[in-house]
C-alpha cells in the first residue's frame, strides 16, 4: 500500500460522476435532493464550461435558513446560485494529499473541490476516503 | 440578475421599449372590443390623453372573453371581426396593439395582428397555450395566476424559453385572499423581476373581486390610485389598466374599469412616481439590503 505521505489529492479524490454537480438554473430543491442522494453533504455548481461558480454545504443550508425567513416553497424554487458561496476554498490535483489534509483542519471543512489550473471543476476531496485510507495504513 | 428590454411593436407602429431606465409604459383600452366604432372612439381618447402626458402606449383590448363568470356574459366579438379592428386600430393610430388569447388554436392568428401577446391569468401555467404563445413570434405578456406565488412564475418563464421565447413581460393581477378576494403583495416585482424580464403591474384587474356578485366580478377601483403609486414605487416597468368611458355599461369587467375621466391623473402620478424612482436609483443606487444582513 502506498503511503500516504507519497499520494497526491487526485490519486484519493472522487471521480466527477461521484459528486453532486449542478448548473447555476438548477432549482435549490434539486440540490438538497443530490446531496441527499450522494451522502455528500455538499454540492457543487458548475457552469456551462465546467468551472466552477461556488458551492453549497448543508451548514451553508443550515446558515441560510436561519436567516432567510422566506418559505420554503420560495427557497425550493431558487437557482442555486443564488445560496452558493462564491469563492469557495479548492484544492489543484497534484497538490500533496497531506497538504490538503491540512487545508481541511485550517479551514475547518471536510470537502474541498478539486480544480485544475483553469478552474474547472475535477473532482472533490471528501474527508472520510482520506480516513479510511489512514486507517488502512494504520491497520496494514 | 440584468433585466433584458423587450420591444414591442412590428411594421409602421411606434415601437415601445419595455425595460430597466426607460419610461414606464401604458397598457390600457377597453376590456372587450365592444364594436368598432367604440374600439375607435376609445383609442382616439386614450391616444390624446397618453400624448398629454408623455407616456408610451400599447393599445389593449380583447376578442374573446373567455373566463366570464357567467354563460349571460359578454364574451366578445369573436377572433376574426375583433382582429381586424383591432389590426385597423392599430394601422390608424399607429400604436401597437395586445390582446390575450384563451385557446391555443387562437395562437397564429393573434399574433399575426398583435404586437404583444397576452396569457391570461388563469393559464398562465398551461403548457399547450404558453406553447401557442411562443410560437407567434411576438413578446409575451404573461398574467401571474391569482392562485401563483411570484417565485413560481419562473416556470412558466422556462417553459416558454424552452418554446423559443426570449421576450417576455411578468404582471401581477392580484392573489387570492380566501375567496372572492384578491391582494397585492408588492414584493412580487422584485421577486419576479429576478426572471430577468421586466414586470407590470395589472391595477384594474387587482382591484377586482373575483365573483364576488353572484354571476359577475365586483371591485373596489377607489383603490386603484393607491396600489398604482405603490406599484410603480416597487419597480415596474409598465402599468396595465383598462379604461372605459361609461364603466356603468362597460360590457365586460363593469365593476373594475377605469372611468376614462380619471386616467390622466392617475397616468400623471404613475410617471411622476416612476421619475422619483429612477431619480432615487440614481442617488442611492440599488437596494443592497442583503437577507443575510
Amino acid at each position: 500500500m502506498q503511503d500516504a505521505r507519497n499520494l497526491r489529492v487526485k490519486d484519493v479524490a472522487l471521480p466527477l460522476d461521484r459528486c453532486p454537480v449542478l448548473a447555476p438554473t438548477a432549482f435549490f430543491k434539486t440540490a438538497l435532493e443530490a446531496m441527499g442522494r450522494s451522502r455528500l453533504g455538499i454540492v457543487c455548481v458548475v457552469d456551462a464550461e465546467g468551472i466552477l461558480r461556488g458551492i453549497v454545504t448543508d451548514g451553508d443550508i443550515r446558515r441560510q435558513l436561519l436567516k432567510m425567513q422566506k418559505p420554503f416553497s420560495a427557497f425550493f424554487g431558487d437557482d442555486v446560485i443564488e445560496h452558493t458561496i462564491p469563492h469557495p476554498t479548492t484544492v489543484g490535483p497534484d497538490v500533496p494529499l497531506l497538504d490538503a489534509v491540512n487545508l481541511m483542519e485550517e479551514k475547518l471543512v471536510w470537502d474541498l473541490p478539486v480544480v485544475d489550473a483553469g478552474g474547472k471543476l475535477v473532482g472533490l476531496l471528501h474527508l472520510h476516503p482520506i480516513v479510511r485510507l489512514l486507517v488502512n495504513q494504520q491497520d496494514g | 440578475m440584468d433585466m433584458k428590454t423587450i420591444t414591442v411593436g412590428y411594421g409602421d407602429v411606434t415601437k415601445v421599449q419595455i425595460g430597466p431606465g426607460l419610461p414606464l409604459v401604458f397598457l390600457g383600452g377597453p376590456c372587450a372590443i365592444e364594436s368598432r366604432d367604440h374600439a375607435f372612439k376609445m383609442a382616439e381618447a386614450i391616444a390624446e390623453i397618453t400624448q398629454r402626458v408623455g407616456i408610451p402606449w400599447i393599445y389593449k383590448s380583447c376578442y374573446d372573453k373567455d373566463c366570464r363568470s357567467s354563460p349571460d356574459s359578454f364574451h366578445g366579438l369573436g377572433m376574426d371581426e375583433g382582429l381586424t379592428i383591432l389590426s385597423d386600430v392599430r394601422k390608424e393610430f399607429g400604436v401597437p396593439v395586445v390582446s390575450d388569447f384563451s385557446d391555443p388554436s387562437w395562437g397564429p392568428a393573434t399574433g399575426e395582428v398583435c404586437d404583444l401577446v397576452q396569457i391570461p391569468a388563469y393559464l398562465c401555467r398551461q403548457t399547450s397555450i404558453l406553447r401557442a404563445a411562443a410560437l407567434t413570434g411576438r413578446p409575451v405578456h404573461i398574467k401571474k395566476g391569482q392562485f401563483m406565488s411570484p417565485w413560481n412564475m419562473k416556470n412558466s418563464v422556462r417553459k416558454l424559453e424552452s418554446f423559443g421565447c426570449h421576450d417576455i413581460m411578468l404582471a401581477d393581477r392580484g392573489t387570492f385572499l380566501g375567496y372572492n378576494m384578491l391582494v397585492n403583495d408588492m414584493t412580487s416585482f422584485p421577486i419576479m423581476a429576478r426572471t430577468g424580464y421586466p414586470v407590470c403591474f395589472d391595477a384594474t384587474h387587482s382591484i377586482q373581486m373575483p365573483t364576488s356578485m353572484g354571476d359577475i366580478s365586483g371591485g373596489q377601483r377607489e383603490f386603484i390610485p393607491y396600489l398604482v403609486r405603490a406599484a410603480v414605487a416597487c419597480g415596474i416597468n409598465a402599468l396595465f389598466m383598462e379604461t372605459h368611458d361609461d364603466p356603468d355599461n362597460a360590457l365586460s369587467d363593469a365593476n373594475t374599469v377605469l372611468d376614462i375621466k380619471y386616467l390622466e391623473n392617475v397616468l400623471r402620478q404613475a410617471k411622476i412616481m416612476h421619475q422619483a424612482r429612477l431619480d432615487i436609483l440614481a442617488e442611492f443606487g440599488e437596494d443592497k439590503v442583503h437577507p443575510n444582513g
